[in-house]
């Protein structure tokens, strides 16, 4: 395949301006902020905010989307697909299943994965 | 590659350069390091939320330690005995220790003696946000300069940032030290720091922080330093009130009445 030198000469350069340009580009303008009000999550913990078998294998991304936009962005509250509202929270999920104390070390032990989600939250061995 | 066009693009490549050269310095934007100089007075833009506190140190009674200890119960905040060791969100100092840079001269032997609460100033310019390489330590959008424990790699750089002294890192494992857990609170663990988080999980709950809430003389005002009309602002508005350190320019969100 041949390319003409003439496109080369016009797109070499214009490829580089853009390269710099973009280089140098103003920060973004970041979205707007949740408001900062006072809002107490209506939270349902009688229903799971998923099925068993999404959670099953996607559990770990749900809680680390949670964490992110909880911890930094402030927004609180997920709103699942049936439209049922939850506070992002680890103890949405432990309301229920720490009934079963041995939920989630049962599969974490024979899958052989360590989080560390314990070594700062109260598992449900631990609490009364 | 014949000689013409080897030239023709590195004529290009200098013009290039030499025209952002040109753009950095007539469009101050461009230059690569911001060099704006930080505003002394008044910076978080108005119509946000910026959470503030104002300690009244003539009604906050010396021997009390209500709040310390209700905040450390709160947040689950391990007590080691032990100087070293110390970690603490909230605590009490000698007014010299509080405001070291304050005139001490001929102040009144009552003034000079009274200890002052003391607490993340959780600034409005905070030093230790900036030193954080992970950003684990961040501002929040309603000032609370907040910590991100899952991010936290213990480097320890914000302690060294932070003027007042308000971090702590966990040495040891601090749940051997906690008597009486909270179960409404994570802990922490080895090797991350800790400091007061203006009781961002209450103000969540639409509660007042605990030390706030705990205090039987009602020393502490929480509120809005943005809104003019909170209870905070009028307070301010109505008092000489001083700020810790305000010559570094941190913008303490904390203020106090001596």
């Amino acid at each position: 395949m041949r390319i003409s030198k003439r496109l080369v000469i016009i797109a070499l350069p214009a490829l580089l301006l853009f390269a710099a340009l973009y280089a140098f580009r103003l920060p973004g303008q970041a979205g707007p902020l949740p408001a900062p009000s006072a809002r107490p999550a209506a939270v349902d913990s009688t229903k799971c905010i998923a099925t068993k078998e999404f959670m099953r294998a996607n559990h770990m991304r749900v809680l680390y989307e949670w964490r992110n936009s909880s911890v930094r962005d402030g927004n609180r509250v997920h709103i699942a697909s049936n439209g049922s509202r939850f506070d992002k929270s680890l103890n949405t999920c432990l309301g229920c299943h720490s009934n079963n104390r041995l939920f989630c070390f049962n599969c974490h032990m024979y899958a052989n994965v360590k989080p560390k989600c314990w070594n700062c939250h109260l598992s449900p061995m631990e609490t009364p | 590659m014949n000689e013409q066009r080897r030239s023709f693009i590195r004529k290009t490549g200098l013009g290039v350069l030499a025209g952002l050269g040109a753009a950095s310095g007539l469009i101050p934007q461009f230059s690569l390091e911001k060099t704006t100089l930080p505003a002394w007075d008044d910076k978080p833009v108005a119509g946000k939320i910026r959470w503030g506190m104002l300690v009244d140190t003539r009604t906050c009674q010396e021997s009390c330690r209500e709040c310390v200890l209700k905040c450390h119960h709160v947040h689950n905040v391990p007590d080691f005995r032990n100087r070293k060791d110390e970690v603490k969100w909230i605590w009490k100092s000698p007014y010299e220790k509080a405001f070291p840079t304050a005139s001490r001269q001929f102040l009144s032997k009552e003034t000079r003696g009274r200890s002052c609460l003391t607490l993340c100033n959780h600034c409005a310019e905070s030093p230790c946000t900036k030193a954080c390489p992970t950003e684990a330590t961040f501002k929040r959008w309603d000032g609370i300069v907040a910590m991100d424990y899952h991010r936290c790699i213990g480097c320890r750089f914000c302690m060294a940032a932070c003027p007042y002294g308000s971090r702590s890192f966990n040495w040891q494992d601090p749940r051997i030290a906690i008597k009486n857990p909270s179960t409404d609170y994570p802990t922490r663990m080895q090797g991350v720091v800790e400091k007061c988080n203006f009781c961002s999980e209450r103000l969540v709950k639409g509660l007042q922080p605990a030390c706030v809430e705990s205090c039987p003389n009602k020393a502490l005002t929480f509120g809005d330093l943005n809104d003019p009309e909170s209870e905070i602002r009028k307070l301010l508005e109505n008092n000489q009130t001083m700020q810790r350190k305000p010559e570094l320019g941190t913008l303490p969100s904390v203020f106090y009445i001596i």
